[in-house]
């Protein structure tokens, strides 16, 4: 069978159907001579006549597209003549809640170690509430001020934090921000089909990680933000040397200073003094 | 789940849909009810009900309820999604199996080296003697350890070897 007035070979599907193949055959590009099954697969699901329905309805930009995913289809079909690719699609979907839960396992590991390194952390240096204010205040320099307050454990566990909603935040939305379906949303309006077609997923969900069963994760009380007034009066003790306040002159006249010459003053009046002015200093000053 | 018994008097969707006797030997009816007409005719609008029985043919019978399932499945996802059909959704699972599988790698790294900084603690401590044994809590085979290639051919195990579409396909491009 040749080309009318040219020496090439028919296409496959041509070839197949035992007729001419012209120059203008639609299908000729995508169904070579040299692979006739290809075509064979293709005609034994669509059909010729179903074929070049779906293409005609087609954008021409598109079609190409479309012909890669009937011949696709048509290859699956004949490698899996029972389940074709939906049997794929609700493997795939087993692979995929099986993922999320080894990942969800490996997250809260991960989490466990960040919490025992973060305990380990605080733990190495000494917390600076253990100590009376009024003794720290008189005691410390400026340069031990600033470290004292960024080593603030507040800001570690929010990296903590963020870090983790970030996978959740991957898992649930996909890498590029789509939105994958957890059930094949074209079966889901027929019960009886989803029910009787459910396919047991090779590896069930009972043979778990074995380290969620034997791992216990101990809870680590993180401490939250500054509760602990006492240390920021050291901050602002050295700050308050440097600048004047004005709306807090009251509560700059009973700073620590003045405790300092008054050592008899209860901890709990210069520790809210002490907050009056810290509020003050951030009302006041920007931060940089 | 064995197909219904059928009403002789009644034709099936099939035979309906053709508008042709529905004998007793229609291969067809059982997994077309007449209550189910949407059904047949979107198989049949994709495939061709002469398709669908060559198909069935060759498929054991009590295979032939989910053979006509599946096919149900992607004629709809053909009708809705003309261009991609089924292929589509296998794709953007695909993709998404990639990704998960791409964030495990990179948690248990993590892992390691949080596991390698506190053994060389450890042994900086109390010296090699004290180290723990290599731990089992990480399951590096995990699920999906040995990649998702699971080459079984046979239908009836449902297992598959992913089929590597032939030629780069925009959806990878999202």
């Amino acid at each position: 069978m040749t080309v009318k007035g040219g020496t090439s070979q028919a296409c496959a599907a041509c070839k197949y159907q035992r007729r001419k193949c012209s120059a203008d055959c639609q299908l000729a590009r995508y169904f070579p001579p040299d692979n006739p099954r290809m075509f064979q697969n293709a005609h034994k699901l669509f059909g010729v006549s179903n074929i070049l329905r779906i293409l005609k309805n087609l954008d021409p930009k598109k079609e190409e597209e479309a012909m890669r995913t009937i011949i696709y289809e048509s290859k699956v079909r004949d490698r899996y003549p029972v389940h074709g690719c939906y049997g794929i699609i609700v493997e795939l979907h087993c692979k995929i809640n099986q993922a999320e839960l080894e990942l969800e396992a490996v997250n809260a590991q991960l989490n466990f170690y960040r919490q025992q390194q973060h305990h380990q952390m605080s733990q190495s240096s000494p917390p600076p509430n253990h100590s009376p204010p009024h003794l720290q205040l008189g005691n410390t320099s400026p340069i031990n001020a600033l470290p004292l307050f960024q080593q603030h454990p507040h800001q570690s566990y929010n990296d903590m934090a963020s870090g983790i909603n970030q996978q959740h935040n991957s898992l649930s939305n996909g890498s590029n921000g789509v939105v994958y379906n957890r059930n094949p949303e074209y079966v889901e309006s027929k019960e009886g089909i989803v029910n009787s077609f459910w396919v047991p997923c090779n590896n069930s969900l009972a043979t778990q990680p074995q380290f969620i069963a034997t791992q216990a994760f101990p809870i680590q009380q993180v401490p939250e933000a500054p509760q602990d007034y006492d240390e920021m009066p050291v901050f602002f003790d050295t700050a308050d040397d440097r600048q004047s306040y004005i709306e807090s002159k009251d509560a700059y006249e009973s700073s620590p200073e003045s405790s300092l010459k008054d050592t008899k003053q209860p901890i709990e009046q210069v520790a809210e003094n002490e907050l009056k002015s810290a509020a003050a200093f951030f009302t006041l000053t920007s931060v940089n | 789940m064995p197909p219904r018994a059928r009403v002789v008097d009644h034709p099936c969707a099939a035979c309906r849909t053709l508008r042709r006797r529905c004998g007793l030997d229609c291969i067809l009816a059982p997994y077309f009810p007449l209550e189910d007409l949407e059904s047949f005719m979107v198989v049949h609008r994709i495939f061709g009900a002469s398709n669908v029985i060559k198909m069935l043919q060759e498929v054991e019978e009590s295979k032939r309820e989910d053979a006509v399932k599946s096919m149900v499945y992607e004629a709809r996802a053909r009708l809705q999604d003309p261009i991609y059909g089924s292929a589509g959704a296998i794709f953007h699972l695909q993709r998404h199996v990639q990704d998960l599988l791409l964030q495990l790698q990179l948690t248990r790294a993590t892992i390691m080296d949080f596991q390698d900084q506190r053994d060389q603690l450890l042994s900086t401590l109390m010296g090699p003697q004290h180290l723990d044994q290599p731990s089992s809590m990480t399951n590096n085979d995990g699920v999906l350890g040995h990649g998702s290639d699971d080459i079984l051919l046979d239908d009836s195990t449902l297992g598959y070897n992913l089929i590597e579409f032939p030629v780069d396909c925009e959806l990878w491009q999202l």
